[in-house]
């Protein structure tokens, strides 16, 4: 079977999921308890819905495919950036100290992003959009993946007890990660057509994944968090009446 | 300002990490759009690099 078929198939059902997760959201009204959840999956469903559009106009060896391809890339890291930072934010809830410093690194960590990606213009002065935009998207790429990382050791460190933000973080390592160990193995393999095409089809399945640990989070464990909170008071009551 | 510094220091730690696992991942160290070492956000296939364009011919003036 063509791998294309595949790839189409994934990207539908990413689009579904997507759409699907956004109006759960918006109708059980969760927007004030995951609103960074949903921007970014709104973000994520708009640059799909665009991209889809452009690939069945112009095709996915066009010019155009490319291009936009890549913009919305760009737009995708800084929403993937921003919702870490939120994550970080949830994590600190009740540890303020901790969230100034977080906050200032987070600031840091960005701005020398920026700059490093800014170094690479200087090769090449004419085309900004080869040499910073594709620059700037990897390189946040990868922060966006050990910030992640950071932050799972975070939530480990301070046993939070926010199980959803926990699932919520792992979903996105799976995005972030799976595509980086499927382009190890390309560099591996030193390009073989196998790992060529499982390489093509990773990011799409991985961002399925983590869309898939979202929903199981958002629509279970948001019940579970409600059930535990509501059984806390009796047993407070039961250790004072002690 | 110790704090400060500290912070930046660890922030200077977090890229140059990130920065080191993207070369090792991705085996180059120059990236164009034309490089399948790419990675992307989304469900929707990776882009095929498209054809380089024809070069219009420039003949000597006679």
């Amino acid at each position: 079977m063509d791998s294309n078929v595949v790839g189409y198939s994934l990207q539908y059902a990413s689009i579904i999921i997507e759409a699907a997760l956004v109006v759960y959201i918006v109708a059980s009204r969760g927007l004030k308890r995951a609103s960074e959840v949903a921007l970014y999956l709104l973000s994520l469903l708009v640059a799909d819905s665009l991209r889809a559009f452009i690939l069945l106009k112009y095709g996915l060896t066009s010019q155009q495919y490319f291009y936009v391809y890549w913009s919305t890339d760009f737009l995708l890291v800084i929403s993937a950036f921003l919702l870490v930072c939120s994550f970080f934010r949830r994590a600190c809830r009740y540890e303020e100290k901790t969230w100034r410093l977080v906050r200032l690194l987070l600031v840091f960590v960005f701005l020398l992003v920026v700059g490093i990606s800014g170094l690479s213009i200087s090769r090449n002065q004419n085309d900004l959009f080869t040499y910073f935009t594709v620059e700037f998207n990897q390189n946040l790429y990868f922060t966006c993946l050990v910030l992640n990382t950071l932050l799972y050791l975070l939530l480990q460190q301070i046993e939070s007890a926010d199980d959803q933000l926990g699932l919520l973080v792992c979903g996105v390592g799976i995005q972030f990660a799976g595509p980086a160990a499927s382009l190890a193995l390309l560099h591996l393999t030193a390009g073989e057509r196998f790992a060529q095409s499982l390489a093509h089809l990773t990011i799409p399945l991985c961002t399925l994944g983590m869309l898939l640990v979202w929903a199981y989070a958002i629509t279970r464990i948001k019940e579970r968090a409600i059930q535990v909170s509501g059984c806390k008071t009796p047993v407070l009551a039961e250790v004072t009446a002690d | 300002m110790k704090n400060l510094l500290l912070t930046f220091l660890l922030a200077l730690l977090v890229v140059l990490s990130a920065i080191s696992v993207r070369r090792m991942v991705a085996g180059t160290a120059t990236t164009t759009v034309k490089s399948p070492a790419l990675i992307a956000i989304g469900g929707s296939p990776v882009p095929l690099p498209p054809p380089p364009t024809p070069q219009p011919s420039v003949r000597p003036a006679s």
